[in-house]
């Protein structure tokens, strides 16, 4: 009996000295986590670069930490965007927090109303720092009523890739990408054969957001939701209704190929011959003329026949800074921040992993200049973006439910493989998206 | 507890405050030896089920703090989606898929594999061979039989002149093939199992057949089935809620689609909740789903374990 009530004890003891131990660890790491051993301040940055990205990225760090001694940047890989936002979710405005994020684009609203973030627009208007040697196409997406939140980072559009090879032999040019609609139609129906179809497009949303905002339309209402809260889906109107006939049209003639959702398997339909043009990341254009067996041709986004040419919505992720982190902690993180958008800096970027340079300086570095030479497709991405007029179809929609909002879209999209009317598909979409921001806008007590 | 009962009555009433003394440090000696546990379950179990109950009636901001009460609203909003009617039907598809036919695989398996010959072992060790594998790793090797470029499975089909099937991506076929993946992932274990099962069963029941000769399809019917049937039974509970509460292959094959045609009630639950960022309509579906295993696992006790046959 004795011994039974000294084992109990201990073993409350034992629970009790686990928990006490925890929270004592976690006063140290809080102490050691703005300071290194040598006296520098640590900035903890997490991000969604994985592979290939994150080398480029980690070597990107080392550079800074080598280049100055008041700051230690130490990158943490925490999953893709989605996954590292959830991370983010369960530590924001606790000591736990990063000091710096690195946040998709459709983040961008959700990260504003979480109300743990710092605008960097406060450093820049501090410093006077000149945000006009910036792309313009790029910092007007991540700035909202003039202010600028987040610092772009990595940013990407959508482009047509097609095979080069694949239109030699069904007697197209293969220097022409096809611009429009019918024209892409009519490249399709020419380059489809037994084993190939002749164009395919992900079901995932930022395609279809793409393709709509490449024609002017809006996602939602309010000026895409920059001019106040948006509370209703607008994309069910023509432009939206113009991508799904298209994607119908082809589809019922033949000519598409659905390739889901993952995007390893659309680069590998593209890649095996499965189809012979897609819609891809400018960021992945570099991989896929390095990795395809074929030459690679890069176009524009196509448009419908009679549409006016908008332009792109810029992609990717911007870097985004804490809150409740101490003066030392959110300083590093500007400076770092500074750094990331040198010319120099940018350039090496954009040659690693096929990102925009933030700074269109860049594309005058040497790197880039040889890089273009050796893979003139890239310019045409870049071109692309120069071309985009600035207006609220291109500036991109702001809504805190996108997650949500795409998953509706996808499932449009794949609802027309099975026979459902375009029109009929996109209204549900809009349905369900109109319900989401309803919930959204009751949580916030709008 | 039968002694002190005993005790209890036996002993005068002047001893009543003694006995009523023992029988609670009997009681708290009982409790001590179950604290651990009941501080476990309490912290990892009862504890987040009575949590999930609150925040199905809030919906809360992203991270997760309930901001409005709602009441029965998550609900209400549940019946009424289409989505979440999808769901469920995909769950119990899901489930009818999986269960039977892997149940029925792994005893054939195990019946063939209890014979005594040379080199069982081999076969043994193969037919329980997927349960050492990660539901990561075998759904990498499905996603890639799956692919409709480059996969085998069209490959074979074109060798033999029939048109190739998208199979993770018509939603006629989607959840038919992750179920596929899904059997051949749990066969291992429901095997172990009912081998194990096959073994323990009297080797003299089967002498008594021989010298009665009766057939074998009879022994079968007669005495491997009935003497499997505790065995079986454990195996369908567990199997039923395992499969109801599949979550990777979906997340890693199909990701719930094309068109919601895989997006059972656990994966919906998680895309609400971490990607939606609705806990509070994640909750409601995760009590749903709670009562729904709750009624089949009763129903099974109440009506499935009649016909087992205990020793």
């Amino acid at each position: 009996m004795k011994k039974l009530w000294i084992g109990s004890t201990a073993m409350v003891l034992l629970l009790a000295a686990c928990s006490g131990e925890t929270e004592e660890s976690v006063e140290t790491t809080d102490a050691t986590a703005s300071t290194t051993e040598d006296g520098k301040t640590e900035v903890v940055f997490w991000h969604a670069m994985s592979g290939e990205l994150e080398t480029a990225l980690n070597t990107l760090v080392d550079d800074f930490n080598a280049s100055q001694d008041e700051y230690e940047v130490e990158p943490v890989f925490q999953g893709t965007y989605e996954e590292a936002l959830t991370k983010l979710n369960t530590v924001a405005g606790t000591d736990e927090s990063p000091a710096m994020m690195q946040v998709f684009e459709v983040g961008t609203k959700f990260m504003i109303d979480s109300g743990h973030i710092q605008p960097v627009q406060d450093f820049i208007d501090e410093e006077g720092f000149d945000t006009s040697i910036w792309e313009e196409n790029i910092t007007n997406y991540y700035s909202v009523d003039g202010v600028q939140y987040s610092m772009p980072f990595n940013s990407s559009t959508p482009v047509l890739i097609y095979n080069k090879d694949a239109f030699e032999a069904a007697g197209l040019d293969p220097e022409k990408a096809p611009m429009t609609y019918s024209e892409l139609k009519e490249a399709a129906e020419a380059l489809t054969t037994d084993a190939q179809k002749g164009f395919s497009i992900l079901n995932y949303g930022w395609f279809f957001e793409e393709m709509v905002a490449a024609q002017g339309g809006l996602f939602v209402n309010e000026e895409n939701g920059r001019a106040g809260q948006a509370t209703e889906a607008v994309f069910n109107g023509e432009e939206g209704l113009n991508v799904f006939n298209l994607i119908k049209d082809m589809y019922d003639e033949g000519t598409y190929y659905n390739s889901g959702q993952n995007w390893d398997d659309m680069r590998a339909a593209f890649q095996s011959g499965a189809t012979a043009m897609i819609l891809d990341s400018s960021a992945g254009v570099k991989g896929m003329i390095d990795n395809a067996p074929f030459e690679v041709g890069v176009g524009y986004l196509p448009v419908p026949d009679d549409a006016e040419r908008n332009g792109v919505i810029i992609g990717g992720a911007s870097l985004w800074m804490a809150d409740d982190i101490p003066a030392e902690q959110k300083q590093g993180a500007w400076e770092f921040m500074k750094y990331a958008s040198s010319a120099e800096v940018q350039a090496q970027w954009h040659v690693d992993t096929g990102y925009f340079a933030i700074n269109p300086a860049a594309y005058e570095e040497q790197i880039v200049v040889d890089q273009w030479e050796q893979y003139p497709q890239l310019k045409v991405t870049v071109d692309q973006l120069k071309e985009t007029q600035a207006n609220a179809a291109t500036g991109g929609a702001l809504i805190s439910v996108f997650p949500e909002a795409r998953q509706r879209v996808v499932n449009a999209m794949e609802s027309l493989y099975q026979g459902t009317d375009p029109q009929e598909a996109l209204d549900q979409a809009v349905e369900e998206t109109n319900r989401a921001l309803e919930v959204d806008a009751a949580k916030s007590g709008n | 507890m039968t002694v002190i009962r005993q005790e209890a009555t036996s002993g005068s009433t002047g001893d009543w405050h003694l006995e009523r003394k023992r029988a609670w440090s009997n009681w708290m000696t009982g409790m001590m030896f179950l604290l651990p546990s009941l501080i476990l379950f309490g912290v990892f179990l009862f504890y987040p089920m009575v949590r999930t109950v609150y925040l199905s009636l809030f919906l809360t901001d992203s991270q997760g703090v309930p901001v409005v009460f709602v009441g029965w609203e998550n609900f209400v909003n549940l019946f009424q989606s289409t989505s979440f009617q999808l769901s469920a039907k995909a769950t119990a598809l899901f489930v009818l898929y999986t269960v039977p036919a892997g149940i029925v695989l792994a005893t054939a398996l195990a019946i063939l594999a209890n014979q005594k010959l040379r080199g069982i072992g081999l076969f043994r060790t193969m037919f329980s061979a997927t349960m050492g594998m990660s539901v990561a790793a075998s759904s990498v090797i499905w996603m890639f039989l799956f692919n409709p470029s480059i996969g085998l499975f069209n490959r074979i089909l074109a060798a033999l002149n029939i048109p190739g099937v998208q199979w993770l991506l018509d939603p006629q076929y989607a959840l038919l093939s992750v179920s596929v993946a899904t059997i051949w992932m749990n066969t291992g274990f429901a095997f172990l199992i009912l081998l194990g099962g096959l073994q323990n069963i009297d080797q003299s029941l089967y002498e008594s057949a021989r010298i009665a000769g009766v057939s074998e399809s009879y022994k079968l019917r007669k005495i491997t089935l009935p003497m499997l049937s505790p065995t079986l039974f454990f195996v369908t509970t567990v199997s039923l809620i395992n499969a109801f509460q599949t979550f990777g292959q979906i997340d890693l094959l199909t990701r719930g689609g094309p068109m919601e045609s895989t997006n059972v009630i656990v994966y919906s639950i998680y895309k609400d909740a971490f990607i939606n960022y609705n806990v509070g309509s994640a909750s409601a579906q995760a009590v749903l789903l709670f009562v729904a295993v709750l009624i089949v696992t009763v129903l099974q006790f109440k009506i499935g374990e009649r016909k087992v046959h205990y020793q």
